[in-house]
């Protein structure tokens, strides 16, 4: 057995912050190695030391058995090391060559690149790209403009970018955060391609379902500490769960059977457009009650984000009617919507959810920062505003330095917590949660989870969209499958299976099979 | 967990911090930008002079000539005034997401309306016709800002693009108006007509004469009493006076009859008081009352964005416009109304030029000033700050008024002023390159050194 990268003792220091505390790390050739734990456990910074980005404190680091100092991703590169970052380093109006091929002339002798100053040599870059997609199954155009590429498609690319560059050992950094569940799985199917040709992968997660997919051994990390490692074979995800968090964790959601009551949400025969003008909502009807959770699941693109922009005044439907507790808002701003007493977990925390530049205090009055008692007719009343904001940063767990902190310095968890506590804090009948725990962890899904239960028994009705099958599937009372734009069936929540709606996810509906 | 995660933040804790470090925090970057423009300024006369002793001699003479000489400081004043008003104006701007460009148009807008309704007014008194002037330089400018403002909030159009247009168009009509439409046919060089007497803006040398008439007394005695009225609200407000006085009529009670008094005073003694002492005697000093109106402006900036729903909601659009329209927030009405605001702060500059400060009391037709655009490096160096834009106003106005004695004293070209103010510009744009010169470390990750614009198209 070989080592291709070894880590021991790596301790990295920030102002009053121990980042990483003597961590050994090592990584087999050929192996998928993943690193668990929570935001904030240190996962990042060990990485970006082993990307050069950050130089360690104390602690070494050798590659194939030999010491060696990593002192900047480019020298990463130069050593074999390459990294996918859960943002994308890609340039929208570039192709996808010529995303690869950029910065590519300092580093490798493949001056072939940049032949001379004046002439780029796309044609033998488009080739090398075929060849290498060819051989680890990375279906990826090399003459497509990666503004046209779905997300997954722009993972690929950076993962041949790493390739490209002749590394050996791949990071890749919450590569599935991003993915839909069918795109999580072509992934997996590329890495174990990529390491039965012998590349070494360290894959990064907070998801525990994925480490049992696709790794050979898991390493758990937790407050800059590593805690352990395990094969997954020997683990169980309740206790890896205890191993990140550092307490017990209820993976599933305990909920009494619901109660619906009257209707509070009611949609028919809506159709919204999307950006391109094509009908991506066509004709959907549905009805939520008080005091139930209608789940709806499907694949990323099917629609979803712009019915739940429909419903809450951000898109203009063209056809069809909503109306919330008897008042019609197919055509209401979203300032009538919300005053009808709906509460909005926005799919997108950072666009739509927050103003990153404002303080958590701030985010928290967000929506009724006008109305009464935090503001008078003219004049905000910050003694109210600020006394409230310390009860709800209480209330939700929100951790934070203090209310004045910029939102955007907290983690995605405590971001999405911020998020939870303002629209879930009025007094509301109608909660639409799209993607409520996209990118956040398990201590945090958690606590989303039990908020959002805890709405529907306060009597609110719930619509619940998300990409997760396991979401839907723990949190709802009744299911709808969304399908290019329809909702194909609708079931009762216990009686569904697994199989049953990742059919229905593909489009296929038993009574049309013919 | 918790102690991690809070361990991991960044580790201000605003509170915390000693008064100091605040301070460098806030003004810091700004004050090292001004020095290092000035040291660079110095290096460049010492280069072409090629002798040390003319940059003592320079920077000499330019201080002398802003603070120093007879009437220097009152002429940095003057100065200042407008530079203040159409800071605050481009500030008004940037916290929206906004970068209104064109204030100098705008400038030239209010200039034209006050000239117009200035000379409109003849024997209407002051108490109305004061108001009225200042009102529709506001007002011009404010819809000429709004047109580009509705442009961008309607189609899409970049602001920058078409408040530059709308520059030209504005110095162009202001030509047009001036030997045109209302050209003053007594007058030789083209010029508007003398605005009435009754709505010049007062200087402080002649706030004695001007108080002898009881109208304008009452009308000073009523803004004094506004303004006590707006301290006492505050005072009231505070926990530890709402304590002590508890009912809210009684509250308003005090308001009022705290106000009424003080109006009262300033209604009967402040004419005796400037008729047996005022400080401002010279007949010749153009120290004028706009300097009055431009502090009280840089207050009511500051409360627009600190203390009212208006303020948040502007600042809210101007940092995350699809979190705003997430939020409720009618992202057109406002964008609309902080272009028109900007445009009117720039407006009643152009306005007090016109009323206060011209020495035909009229539109010329060179009118040229160059206001607009270094107010937007000082609502830069500002930050966007009312009060920082005061300070910087006050040293934009006095390099702008010391640069004569400079190149009189030293030979010095007066232009190598435009050099510093540039330097500042590029230095407080680019603060990397000062914390590079300083080998200071960022404390801030990079993306939290926002742009103060959204970009193009956006």
């Amino acid at each position: 057995m070989t080592l291709a990268l070894q880590a021991t003792g790596i301790t990295k220091r920030f102002p009053g912050v121990l980042a990483n505390d003597h961590i050994n790390f090592d990584l087999e050739k050929g192996e998928i190695h993943a690193l668990l734990g929570e935001n904030g456990a240190g996962k990042s910074t060990l990485m970006n030391i082993l990307y050069g980005l950050y130089q360690p404190d104390e602690g070494q680091i050798s590659i194939n058995g030999q010491p060696t100092h990593i002192t900047s991703p480019h020298d990463a590169i130069a050593q074999g090391i390459g990294m996918v970052h859960q943002h994308f380093m890609l340039i929208p109006p570039l192709t996808v060559a010529e995303n690869i091929m950029l910065g590519q002339e300092s580093i490798i002798e493949a001056t072939r690149a940049l032949k001379s100053v004046s002439v780029l040599d796309r044609r033998s870059v488009s080739k090398r790209i075929r060849e290498l997609s060819q051989q680890y199954g990375l279906a990826v155009d090399p003459d497509a403009y990666v503004r046209d590429l779905a997300v997954g498609e722009q993972q690929r690319v950076e993962i041949v970018k790493a390739l490209y560059r002749s590394a050996d050992i791949l990071i890749l950094d919450e590569p599935t955060a991003v993915l839909t569940p069918q795109e999580a799985d072509d992934l997996f199917v590329i890495m174990r391609k990529l390491i039965g040709q012998g590349k070494s992968i360290v894959f990064i997660t907070h998801k525990l379902r994925e480490v049992f997919a696709v790794s050979n051994r898991i390493s758990v990390m937790r407050s800059g500490q590593m805690v352990g490692s395990i094969k997954p074979a020997e683990a169980t995800s309740e206790m890896l769960a205890e191993m990140m968090v550092g307490r017990k964790v209820i993976l599933s959601i305990d909920k009494e059977e619901a109660h619906p009551q009257e209707p509070v949400l009611h949609v028919e025969n809506l159709r919204v457009m999307d950006d391109r003008r094509h009908m991506a909502v066509d004709g959907v009807s549905l009805e939520v009650r008080a005091g139930e959770i209608l789940g709806i699941a499907g694949v990323q693109g099917n629609g979803q984000t712009e019915l739940a922009e429909a419903l809450t005044g951000l898109r203009r439907a063209t056809d069809g009617q909503v109306t919330i507790l008897g008042k019609d808002t197919t055509h209401a701003t979203p300032r009538q919507v919300t005053s009808a007493g709906t509460a909005h977990i926005p799919e997108d925390r950072q666009k739509h959810g927050l103003v990153l530049s404002f303080s958590v205090r701030d985010n928290l009055v967000l929506c009724s920062y006008y109305q009464s008692p935090f503001a008078g007719r003219i004049e905000m009343n910050w003694p109210v505003i600020e006394q409230q904001a310390e009860e709800l940063v209480h209330m939700y767990d929100v951790h934070t330095p203090s209310i004045r902190t910029n939102v955007g310095s907290l983690s995605g968890g405590n971001q999405q917590k911020v998020i939870a506590a303002r629209e879930l804090a009025r007094p509301i009948k109608f909660l639409l949660a799209n993607q409520p725990t996209r990118g956040l962890d398990v201590g945090s899904i958690e606590f989303i989870h039990r908020r959002i239960v805890e709405a529907r028994d306060n009597g609110c009705a719930v619509l619940l969209i998300s990409a997760e099958l396991d979401e839907i599937m723990s949190l709802s009372d009744r299911i709808a499958v969304m399908y290019k734009g329809h909702i194909l069936e609708t079931l009762e929540a216990q009686a569904a299976t697994r199989e049953q709606l990742g059919l229905l996810m593909a489009g296929v509906k038993e009574d049309l099979h013919v | 967990m918790s102690s991690s995660v809070q361990a991991a933040l960044p580790q201000s804790k605003p509170a915390a911090r000693g008064f100091l470090r605040r301070l460098w925090d806030a003004i810091g970057m700004s004050l090292l930008a001004l020095v290092t423009a000035f040291l660079l300024g110095g290096l460049v006369i010492w280069i072409t002079s090629g002798s040390f002793d003319t940059v003592v001699q320079a920077y000499a003479g330019l201080f002398r000539g802003a603070f120093v000489k007879e009437r220097g400081l009152t002429e940095t004043l003057v100065a200042s005034v407008p530079y203040i008003l159409l800071s605050l104006g481009v500030a008004v701007g940037f916290k929206s997401g906004l970068f209104n460009i064109g204030v100098e148009g705008q400038f030239y807008i209010g200039a034209v309306a006050a000239a117009w309704v200035g000379q409109a007014v003849q024997g209407v008194p002051a108490i109305i016709s004061l108001p009225l002037a200042i009102g529709a330089g506001a007002l011009g400018g404010a819809i000429w800002a709004a047109i580009p403002g509705y442009l961008k909030a309607r189609f899409g159009v970049h602001e920058v693009i078409n408040t530059i247009m709308m520059n030209y168009i504005a110095f162009r009509f202001a030509e047009y108006v001036v030997s045109g439409p209302l050209r003053d046919k007594l007058a030789s060089a083209p010029q508007t007509p003398r605005i009435s007497p009754a709505a010049e803006l007062w200087t402080f040398a002649a706030v004695p004469k001007r108080l002898e008439d009881p109208l304008n007394a009452f009308a000073v005695a009523l803004i004094a009493a506004f303004i006590t009225w707006l301290i006492m609200r505050w005072v009231v407000g505070r926990p530890s006076m709402q304590k002590r006085i508890a009912g809210k009529s009684q509250r308003r009670a005090v308001l009022l009859g705290v106000s009424a008094f003080v109006g009262m005073i300033v209604f009967v003694g402040l004419p005796v008081l400037t008729r047996t002492w005022w400080p401002f005697t010279d007949q010749y000093d153009r120290l004028h009352t706009g300097l009055i109106l431009a502090i009280f402006a840089a207050v009511a900036v500051w409360w627009l964005f600190a203390k009212t729903t208006l303020g948040f909601s502007l600042r809210m659009v101007g940092a995350n416009p699809n979190a705003a329209r997430y939020a409720g927030v009618n992202i057109t009405r406002n964008i609309v109304t902080a272009m028109a605001m900007s445009g009117a702060l720039a407006g009643i500059a152009g306005t007090i030029e016109i009323l206060g400060v011209s020495i035909c009391r009229c539109l010329p037709l060179f009118f040229s000033s160059g206001y607009g655009f270094d107010s937007i490096a000082i609502a830069l160096l500002a930050k966007n700050n009312p009060f920082g834009i005061i300070a910087g106003s006050f040293l934009f106005g006095a390099m702008r008024n010391g640069a004569d004695l400079m190149e009189l004293n030293s030979g010095v070209s007066k232009y190598i002023i435009s050099l510093i103010q540039a330097l500042v510009l590029l230095f407080v744009a680019a603060p990397g390159v000062v914390r590079w010169m300083y080998r200071i470390k960022s404390e801030r990750r990079p993306e939290e050194e926002a742009p103060l614009t959204r970009g193009w198209g956006g």
